[in-house]
């Protein structure tokens, strides 16, 4: 199983919003541990990551990807319908509150399902995120930033975007 | 003539102060009683402080600068700290710097650098927020 | 690479259960999260608590899904070789199915005895909602 829940970004507002999607497929092993009443269901743990991903990144880009941005509080999170093979989810991020310490983002999930045009709000959100070199002083942790990895480095050059990550 | 300007009370400032803590901690409504103490009582860590600083602002729409609610950076200062121990000069700071909390306990016991934060109370809040209101 | 979280239960008796998570190198998200310095992914132990608070409140093998997240918050890492137990509480049982919960998950080393607070908070699991 990889560790990337966002397949690519669609919209960047800088300092402020970030819009990622990710496509359920039957191509993922985890769904096929997680069939209920017949179908697979995607477990709304992996969309909150989801939703930390896209926030991560969008916290990320604010100090050039130079702190080391970790999940550090799920404030609230809901999900009104569940997710299936076949659906496309969309997660747009916005920031709430940013400072030395860390960040408050929001967020909502939208769900399209296969063969639609319609995109319909099924979540909702909330995350907190620490700068650790801050915070978590007595942890010993490696020097460059392991956070952003190769990976979300793929997905910000595929979106134009790497010129975020300043080196 | 001057324009009203709604007042909040000292029980309207606990209610709205209850309601923060309830979405910050998810405490239930009977652990939130004015005595208190975030981090002993109601289990509040570092990453809460940062989420009640952010709410607070919110609901009371004013600002709250670094240091200002909860102490910060003590142990960075010799001054003020010793061995793990809060000095004479370093307890004069806090009291002067956080009217809203009561040092007491810290005063007339441990001392201790990592205790002081337990001083923090559901009241100190709710002193912290009427002081910022008052001065308007 | 399985997606089950619950590795051994401890306890389990009205209203609680206690449960193991094991953390081993040889799971394969570790290799993304974070190449040179595996974690537990913070998400995952919220799922462990989930599915061990399905195996709790689960009847006729119809598996609880995860519906609402309040106040979770994060501490200490669990690492490869640690364990996280997870201890799940239930709080309220509502008419609708759902089920809410409070959960808190400790880290076991094995260099020590001393436990520490990896994840806490308060979520609600319910029956699956697929549309119509």
């Amino acid at each position: 199983m990889r560790w990337l829940w966002i397949d690519s970004i669609i919209k960047h507002e800088p300092d402020t919003r970030l819009v990622a999607i990710k496509n359920v497929s039957l191509g993922e092993d985890y769904l096929h541990d997680y069939i209920i009443n017949g179908r697979p269901i995607m477990p709304f743990s992996l969309l909150i990551e989801g939703m930390a991903q896209t926030a991560g990144i969008l916290v990320g880009t604010m100090s050039g990807f130079k702190e080391k941005v970790i999940l550090a509080k799920i404030c609230k999170a809901t999900l009104d319908c569940d997710v299936t093979a076949g659906d496309t989810v969309r997660f747009d991020a916005t920031i709430d509150r940013i400072d030395d310490a860390g960040a408050a983002t929001m967020g909502v999930i939208d769900r399209r399902v296969a063969g639609g045009d319609a995109w319909e709000r099924i979540g909702a959100v909330e995350l907190m995120f620490s700068h650790i070199d801050h915070n978590y002083s007595g942890t010993e942790f490696p020097e460059h930033n392991f956070v952003f990895s190769d990976n979300f480095k793929m997905i910000l050059e595929t979106a134009g975007l790497i010129h975020l990550m300043k080196d | 003539m001057k324009p009203q300007e709604t007042v909040m009370n000292r029980d309207d400032i606990y209610a709205k102060i209850q309601d923060v803590l309830d979405d910050a901690l998810g405490v239930d409504e009977d652990e939130v009683t004015a005595e208190a103490s975030l981090t002993a009582d109601l289990g509040a860590e570092s990453i809460d402080f940062l989420d009640i600083v952010f709410r607070l602002e919110k609901t009371f729409d004013f600002k709250i600068s670094q240091g200002e609610l909860f102490p910060e950076n003590l142990t960075e200062n010799p001054d003020w700290v010793d061995d793990g121990k809060l000095t004479d000069a370093g307890l004069d700071m806090l009291k002067e710097r956080m009217t809203h909390v009561d040092f007491n306990d810290i005063e007339s016991g441990d001392r201790d650098v990592a205790k002081i934060a337990d001083s923090i109370t559901v009241t100190s809040l709710v002193n912290f927020v009427q002081n910022k209101l008052d001065k308007g | 690479m399985r997606f089950d979280l619950v590795d051994q239960v401890l306890e389990k008796e009205e209203g609680r259960i206690v449960t193991i998570k094991q953390v081993s190198n040889a799971e394969e998200y570790l290799a993304d999260h974070f190449p040179s310095f595996p974690i537990l992914p913070g998400v995952l132990m919220l799922e462990a608590m989930v599915q061990a608070a399905s195996e709790l409140c689960s009847k006729d093998g119809q598996r609880l899904v995860l519906g609402q997240v309040k106040a979770l918050k994060y501490g200490a890492m669990v690492r490869p070789g640690d364990r996280l137990r997870v201890e799940v509480i239930v709080k309220q049982t509502n008419p609708d199915g759902s089920i809410m919960c409070k959960g808190t998950g400790t880290v076991l080393r094995n260099d020590t005895t001393d436990t520490e607070t990896a994840v806490a908070g308060r979520f609600t699991i319910r029956p699956v909602r697929t549309s119509q």
